[in-house]
């Protein structure tokens, strides 16, 4: 079963995620700052993260530039407020596997974690 | 004229009067007293004479009476002598002065005193040495006690052949004088004609003076006095600030040249003050077209500001709203799976759910308004997306009775920027046209080129047939959530997207509008320099 980290400040975001995936049968752990995030990455192994582009601690951009360099085979999807097309494209081509718009239904946040994870199960 | 002499100290004609005046005055009383003088003198002199030839006469009369020593007739000649009128007294006394002869009986016993003006005439100092007085002066004059001026004339009876001959031989040879005559003769005849004489005289100096002063005052009123004082009040009107005035004086001397000068010197100031007014007047004109542009760049300026900071306010507030949203979406989703589909609960989770999305939205156009971001660049031929706005809008309900005429339909502007959000803004101005038309009319859209420091920009112009646009409404116009339509119509956003949107390209949106008449929207975007 997939792995996925969550990591947002808002804690609202981590558990509408938690509430959303954990039904469909994936297993989540959360995080408040991209610092604990990276702790956990260190130890153990992810499938999936969903990472908020803008944290108190650290940019969300930052935390992806680590992820990608230290464990490129995970796929990252940014969740954010600012979606623009500018903030969205820089973050595909920083190795982002896709972007989350707040506010996000259920629906649209499965689909885009089905696409990551599952793209056979999708299709 | 009064005011001639009122302060002489300020005027001119008051001082030369003065001066001249002065001047006459002491120049006849010279005269005066000269012609006085020498008639007195002369008179003296007629009267000496006179005086003299009376003694000859007398010396002469009493002669032959004297030289036969006959005293009886010598006194009747004497009293004779002084019957006319004039002639006071007429005495003959010796050296030693005692009067032999007297015309007047009274005087016969007086005896000529020593020191007397009669031994004077001869003597220096009578009284007290015989000494001779080198300038012997037969006559002398005094006032008698009467107050009458009188005429003491003394004589010499010199010794002579036939007084020491005669035979009364009352005289020795040797004696040189015998005696002497004298006569006073009243003079007061002459003093009448003296005094009257100067009583005219001074009555014709007085009358001289006095109509010679008037001719004068009257003349220096009339050339210096009154021209002067046209052209000093002249001056002061001009000083005042009275340009119209002009002094008249028409004469032809110093002062007529001084005022034709003076007059043209006011018509050259009075040109000059004119000049100047005009002048001030453009310069007027000017300083409040550019205060008024400075006013209308700083309102713009200030507005831009306000949309910034409103912008950014609306960016926080969206971004700090899309988290509980979320929540509130996710959790009705998860909420609407444990009810019954179909059930009342359903239901109203539904209405959570659009309400949730419809504030997602809101937040959408709110972050569009913030950022204004074109998301694909490119370059837009703005006419085509006009075109394709309207054929768009034309199938639709609202636009059923709406008449577009889009007067540029052949040429070609090209825009950099994004068709999409392009559209949107015209779509807005077009929603709003509709509006304001209550759904039936004509919108007009005309294109322009204009060239504004070496940039080129088309405007567009949305031109409807509305209501217009209160005065009040006007600086609001691009303010979010600003509307003038009926709650849950409009969220206010359209017109501050819009004008975003032109702003991030460099353009700007300005309105005119006439209430009642209709409104037309200027949207400014600058052109690409390659143009087509």
């Amino acid at each position: 079963m997939s792995k996925i980290l969550v990591i947002d400040d808002e804690p609202i975001i981590r558990t509408s995620c938690e509430r959303c995936l954990k039904p469909e049968g994936y297993e989540i752990k959360t995080t408040a700052t991209g610092a604990e995030g990276l702790e956990f990455l260190k130890n153990e192994p992810f499938d999936l993260v969903l990472l908020d582009l803008m944290m108190p601690d650290m940019d969300g951009m930052e935390v992806l530039q680590m992820i990608k360099k230290t464990y490129p085979s995970i796929k990252v999807i940014m969740i954010t407020g600012y979606s623009t097309v500018d903030t969205a494209v820089d973050t595909l081509r920083m190795g982002a596997f896709n972007y989350l718009q707040k506010p996000f239904n259920p629906d649209t946040l499965l689909n885009a974690v089905k696409d990551a994870v599952d793209p056979v199960e999708s299709n | 004229m009064k005011n001639i002499f009122r302060n002489p100290n300020k005027s001119v004609a008051a001082k030369l009067i003065i001066a001249i005046g002065l001047l006459m005055i002491v120049v006849s009383f010279v005269f005066w007293y000269a012609i006085l003088h020498k008639q007195n003198k002369d008179i003296m002199f007629i009267a000496v004479d006179y005086g003299e030839t009376f003694i000859d006469f007398a010396k002469k009369s009493t002669f032959s009476s004297m030289s036969s020593n006959d005293r009886e007739e010598t006194r009747k000649v004497i009293e004779n002598l002084s019957i006319p009128e004039g002639v006071h007294s007429l005495r003959i006394f010796d050296h030693s002065g005692t009067v032999r002869y007297s015309s007047s009986k009274e005087r016969a016993a007086e005896s000529v005193a020593r020191g007397s003006q009669a031994c004077k005439s001869c003597h220096t100092d009578p009284a007290n040495s015989s000494e001779l007085s080198p300038t012997p002066k037969k006559w002398s004059v005094y006032k008698d006690e009467e107050g009458n001026t009188t005429l003491k004339i003394v004589d010499r009876i010199p010794n002579e052949l036939a007084c020491f001959t005669a035979s009364c031989h009352a005289h020795p040879k040797d004696q040189e004088i015998l005696g002497f005559i004298e006569a006073d003769l009243s003079l007061s005849l002459l003093d009448k004609t003296l005094f009257k004489q100067s009583l005219a005289l001074t009555a014709y100096v007085a009358m001289f003076v006095l109509v010679v002063s008037i001719c004068l005052i009257v003349i220096l009123y009339k050339v210096v006095s009154k021209p002067v004082n046209s052209l000093v009040t002249g001056m002061g009107k001009v000083a005042g600030g009275d340009l119209e005035h002009t002094v008249e004086v028409t004469s032809s001397d110093e002062i007529g040249v001084l005022a034709k000068s003076f007059n043209a010197m006011i018509r050259d100031l009075k040109n000059a003050r004119e000049e100047r007014e005009l002048w001030t007047h453009t310069l007027e004109d000017e300083v409040a077209k550019k205060t008024e542009e400075i006013q209308n760049t700083h309102a713009s300026l200030v507005q831009t500001e306000k949309l910034a900071s409103l912008g950014r306010m609306a960016a926080g507030v969206a971004h700090e709203i899309n988290n509980p949203l979320t929540g509130v979406i996710t959790f009705a989703h998860l909420l609407q799976k444990k009810v019954p589909k179909d059930g009342p609960e359903s239901e109203d989770i539904n209405v959570i759910i659009e309400q949730a999305e419809r504030c997602s939205k809101i937040i959408k156009n709110l972050l569009t308004f913030a950022r204004a971001t074109p998301s694909e660049k490119g370059n837009v031929s703005i006419t085509e997306v006009l075109n394709r706005t309207i054929f768009m809008l034309q199938n639709q309900a609202k636009f059923r009775h709406v008449k577009f005429d889009l007067t540029c339909k052949d040429e070609q502007y090209i825009v950099s920027g994004d068709a999409s959000q392009f559209q949107q803004i015209f779509l807005n101005l077009f929603i709003n046209a509709a509006d304001a038309m209550d759904g039936r009319g004509k919108i007009t859209i005309y294109a322009r080129e204009i060239s504004e420091t070496d940039n080129s920009y088309v405007e567009l112009e949305f031109a409807d047939e509305g209501n217009g646009i209160k005065e009040e409404d006007m600086s609001k116009l691009f303010e979010p959530f600003y509307t003038t339509k009926p709650i849950g119509k409009g969220t206010g956003l359209g017109l501050s997207v819009s004008h975003g949107i032109v702003k991030h390209l460099g353009g700007h949106i300005t309105v005119k509008s006439t209430v009642g008449k209709g409104t037309s929207f200027f949207v400014r975007l600058p052109m690409e320099k390659t143009n087509l």
